[in-house]
């Protein structure tokens, strides 16, 4: 077995079982915590609007609080953007799309692929040094915060490697990205990742705690 | 004599010697921190594991600190905060607690003694972090639930853990007792002002403050003067008068849960619909919103702000209100607790509107107003009192840039605060109750 069937086969595999597995493990053990709901009369009983607004509204400017954080803002939305754009519109990862989905859509040219993707990773490299160099993140983090930087880089970088075919010969070169995407589905379940997962339903909690309050959150 | 002065003595005597009366801690090291962690096992609920497990570690929450933005000190991040929480719950409640057991350390009695300061000197529980956060983490719940544990390990601020005793002990806060209550109804009413203690039935039931009856006679006198120009049916009971406990803040929650049945049992034995909490920004939340958990079902009577009662008698014209003919400019400080965590923003306005108070608006107001730095029980601890003043210059530098001749805000902790923190900085802008404002102006 070569490095590329390793790689298409098994790892990518039980990576996808590592990740279905652990993603649900987590999921269910944290709702398990579930308790008594809040008995006060709620001064606005509209909790599925309330929390719906918040997950739209904790997406945009914070208005007069927002001056203190658009980097944060910015560079979040760049190399998500970026991430989303070069994993969806890439014509290589047509053919993966179409297998699992059944259907396609149309790609960017490989160029435009090329630059959002090195944009991507230059930001997020700047965030992972401002997570080294700034005070409050570098009481904050943890472990977690390099790693689960690190493994979204990854993908990114040797997507390049493979398109620009340097560095090891193009099977190995196509092995090690797919082995970086494995890395990805192994930590999903352990990390930070998690937050696609867990993002709207904290915001709609969010919204919905304070709305009953009253107070549009 | 500044304008504050006079003020803050007083409020020192009242403090001096509390934190004497501070117990001693019981237990080994070991015990203390089982007791932590017991609270913190019984007070985690899955949206508090939420927003443990979701969080990125982006660093927004500091933004929105006034101790943080004040001295730019990492360890004022609020979600650094509530650290010892997060440890607890990834090895000992969480999902992957097996793999956290295996590469992290247990809680200590050292690591809760190192968080004393930045749960209760350096957080006010203001809720402004909650707004701030792009996962929409909600922080102060968690500070609530970190005090409580520390409480339990025996480490709440001498200051606060004195008034606690006082009033577990004596009855009293700030030497508020029943005695000192009774003595000030009867001052009132030799004064003409009516005010009904333990009537058979009421509709309304009225609390007051340990800081009105000891500092400020004249804003218990304003409150009865309110609510008989309301017209209302209402009444003080002589075994629940007291809504300044400091058990709302203290984290006592054995303390806590009896003064509130103690409340909710005075209002069902004379029938009130209404319970009016005074210009007391701890006690709203506490019965607004946590008292119905302790109790275990919705309250039988609303519970009301006295500036949200006075906002709906006077849009409900059973209030009237004369306007000045010279009001002066004025800012209204919404109060966090009664604000941002109570959902009272207009009320306040209407009131001062009605008195035709030119409002000038701080730059940031209603729900993302900045915390006077004094809440949660920070004003009464002693060796806070140079971050607080930090925190202070945040509103009064807001307070100056609105160009208004005072300052007039709707809860008694933020009035102590802003005299202390303006008397330490020599600013003289005057600051008002809303309640006394309104008995001046009532037609």
């Amino acid at each position: 077995m070569t490095l590329l069937d390793f790689a298409r086969g098994p790892a990518m595999q039980w990576a996808f079982v590592i990740f279905g597995i652990g993603v649900g493990w987590r999921l269910v053990g944290m709702f398990l915590l579930l308790r008594d709901r809040a008995k006060a009369t709620a001064r606005r009983d509209a909790p599925v609007s309330d929390g719906t607004r918040a997950i739209i509204m904790r997406s945009l400017p914070a208005k007069e609080l927002e001056h203190h954080i658009v980097f944060q803002h910015v560079s979040g939305y760049a190399w998500h953007i970026g991430f989303f754009i070069t994993v969806l519109f890439f014509g290589p990862h047509m053919p993966f799309w179409k297998s699992i989905l059944g259907f396609d859509w149309p790609t960017l040219p490989s160029e435009v692929i090329t630059v959002v993707g090195a944009i991507t990773i230059a930001v997020l490299i700047s965030l992972l040094v401002r997570r080294l160099s700034h005070p409050v993140l570098r009481v904050i983090s943890t472990a977690d915060d390099y790693i689960s930087v690190i493994v979204t880089i990854l993908p990114l970088l040797t997507g390049l490697i493979s398109y620009a075919n340097i560095g090891f010969n193009k099977e190995t070169n196509l092995a090690l990205h797919l082995l970086s995407i494995v890395l990805v589905l192994v930590w999903f379940p352990f990390g930070k990742l998690m937050h696609l997962f867990l993002a709207f339903p904290t915001r709609y909690k969010a919204g919905a705690d304070y709305g009953r309050k009253g107070v549009a959150a | 004599m500044s304008t504050h002065e006079a003020s803050v003595s007083r409020f020192q005597a009242l403090v001096a010697g509390l934190a004497a009366r501070a117990p001693a801690p019981s237990g080994s090291e070991s015990e203390r921190v089982e007791r932590a962690k017991g609270v913190f096992r019984k007070r985690l609920n899955a949206g508090m594991a939420l927003n443990l497990e979701c969080c990125l570690h982006c660093g927004m929450c500091a933004e929105a600190c006034h101790f943080y933005e004040s001295t730019q000190d990492p360890k004022y991040t609020p979600i650094h905060k509530v650290e010892p929480l997060r440890r607890f719950y990834r090895r000992e409640l969480g999902p992957l607690r097996w793999l956290h057991r295996l590469v992290s350390h247990d809680v200590s009695l050292q690591q809760l003694e190192q968080w004393q300061e930045l749960v209760f000197d350096s957080c006010t529980e203001c809720g402004r972090c909650d707004l701030i956060c792009p996962m929409g983490i909600e922080i102060s719940p968690m500070i609530g639930v970190m005090r409580e544990g520390l409480t339990e390990a025996g480490l709440m601020p001498a200051e606060l853990a004195g008034a606690s005793a006082e009033q577990i002990e004596d009855g009293r806060v700030l030497g508020a007792g029943v005695q000192e209550f009774d003595a000030m109804v009867g001052a009132l009413r030799g004064q003409g002002v009516d005010v009904p203690v333990d009537k058979d039935q009421a509709d309304v039931m009225v609390l007051t403050t340990a800081l009105e009856i000891r500092m400020w006679p004249d804003a218990l006198a304003a409150l009865a003067k309110v609510m008989n120009a309301s017209g209302a049916n209402w009444s003080m009971r002589r075994a629940a008068f007291d809504a300044s406990g400091f058990e709302y803040t203290s984290g006592n929650a054995q303390a806590r849960r009896a003064m509130t049945r103690k409340i909710i049992d005075e209002a069902a034995a004379c029938g009130a619909k209404t319970l009016i909490v005074p210009e007391c920004g701890h006690a709203y939340p506490a019965l607004r919103w946590k008292a119905a958990d302790e109790h275990g079902a919705p309250l039988p009577f609303e519970v009301l702000a006295i500036s949200e009662f006075i906002g709906r008698e006077i849009d409900a014209g059973r209030l009237k209100l004369r306007k000045s003919a010279n009001g002066g400019s004025m800012t209204y400080h919404d109060p966090c607790k009664v604000g941002r965590l109570g959902g009272v923003f207009d009320e306040p306005r209407t009131a001062l509107a009605a008195m035709g108070v030119e409002l000038k608006e701080m730059e940031s107001h209603g729900k993302t107003q900045y915390c006077c730095g004094g809440g949660g029980g920070v004003m009464l601890i002693d060796r806070a009192a140079p971050l607080r003043k930090r925190a202070f210059e945040i509103k009064m530098r807001q307070v100056d840039d609105t160009g208004a001749d005072a300052v007039v805000t709707s809860c008694e902790s933020c009035r102590m605060n802003f005299a202390i923190g303006g008397d330490g900085a020599n600013w003289q802008t005057p600051v008002k109750s809303l309640v006394q404002m309104v008995a001046e102006h009532l037609d």
